[in-house]
């Protein structure tokens, strides 16, 4: 059952790379959302009985009676909160999202946010972290376009795998034994 | 515009107080945006009708090499906005490429300090296992 929205990325490090790429194809027309949204205890419960009656729903054909639930019932719920950071390019619709309810996390994401606007200001990659990335980009760019429409790091970055470099390099390949 | 923006320390300010407020509270959302700052500031009273100025350039690509470094625009908003557009709260500043980093150093205080909802890390965890432990320590002596 997927749903248009648009799946949540594994890990902040996939996700800074990932809007690395975009912010580098699109540095104007991308922003990044950064929402830290609290539920009350209120909110929870209603969300947790919504998820059960789902539950039972989905269940009842199979099972034919709807299991007991006793984990939920028993622990207190608490006031929780997420955070979402959202990548979005205006231009071409790429949307990339992460989200975690880590506390631990807070200080390394601003840190990605603080990366990422650097390249929004144009300003060129200090930390070395991210070295390999933007490279691989550029070798993929630089030897599939003769016409450099912004089309073309669109999609590699809306493709979102990674492997922009290693399409070139079959293009590369087919080249050289012709 | 420009008038529109406001200094960095109000920013903060009104950044902690937005947090505040959800934590009192305990629900609601607090939004931050950054995205680059394509409009000129200065030029915004005199003329007003090109935001992009450098768009004009017959460069498809024109926004990948800006001839200087961009400011970035970082913006926060919080509370209700679709039925009380007045509790609505909106905070935006302009951060100049040189100040960036230091920027993002105390945005990353802030947000530390005020997303408090936030999981903290392993102790209930590791005071489960604790608790587990003892548990199964009891049950031990109980059986020899």
């Amino acid at each position: 059952m997927s749903t248009a929205k648009p799946p949540y990325l594994q890990s902040s490090q996939e996700w800074l790379k990932q809007s690395a790429l975009l912010l580098k194809a699109r540095p104007t027309t991308t922003r990044i959302t950064t929402k830290y949204k609290v539920l009350s205890p209120k909110d929870i419960e209603a969300k947790i009985t919504k998820a059960r009656a789902r539950r039972k729903i989905r269940s009842k054909p199979a099972d034919g009676e709807p299991k007991p639930d006793t984990e939920a019932t028993t622990t207190p719920i608490q006031p929780a909160a997420t955070l979402i950071l959202k990548t979005f390019d205006d231009e071409s619709g790429v949307c990339l999202k992460y989200k975690t309810d880590k506390a631990f996390e807070v200080g390394r994401l601003i840190g990605s946010l603080g990366i990422l606007g650097r390249s929004m200001a144009a300003l060129p990659n200090k930390p070395p972290e991210e070295l390999e990335v933007p490279a691989a980009m550029d070798t993929a760019v630089g030897s599939g376009t003769q016409t450099p429409v912004p089309e073309a790091a669109k999609g590699a970055a809306a493709e979102g795998k990674g492997q922009g470099g290693g399409g070139g390099g079959g293009k590369k390949k087919k080249k050289g034994k012709k | 515009m420009a008038g529109k923006h406001m200094s960095h320390d109000e920013f903060f300010a009104g950044l902690t107080k937005l947090f505040e407020t959800t934590r009192s509270k305990s629900h609601g959302s607090v939004f931050l945006v950054q995205k680059r700052l394509s409009y000129d500031l200065s030029a915004s009273s005199s003329t007003s009708t090109s935001p992009t100025p450098q768009k004009v350039a017959d460069d498809p690509l024109w926004d990948l090499h800006p001839p200087s470094p961009l400011p970035v625009l970082i913006r926060a908003t919080a509370g209700k906005s679709k039925n009380h557009p007045k509790e609505k709260v909106k905070l935006s500043t302009a951060v100049q490429p040189d100040a960036l980093e230091a920027f993002f150093a105390r945005y990353a205080e802030v947000a530390r300090g005020g997303m408090t909802g936030l999981k903290k890390r392993d102790r209930t965890r590791r005071k489960a296992k604790d608790r587990k432990r003892k548990k199964a320590g009891g049950k031990e002596g109980v059986k020899g």
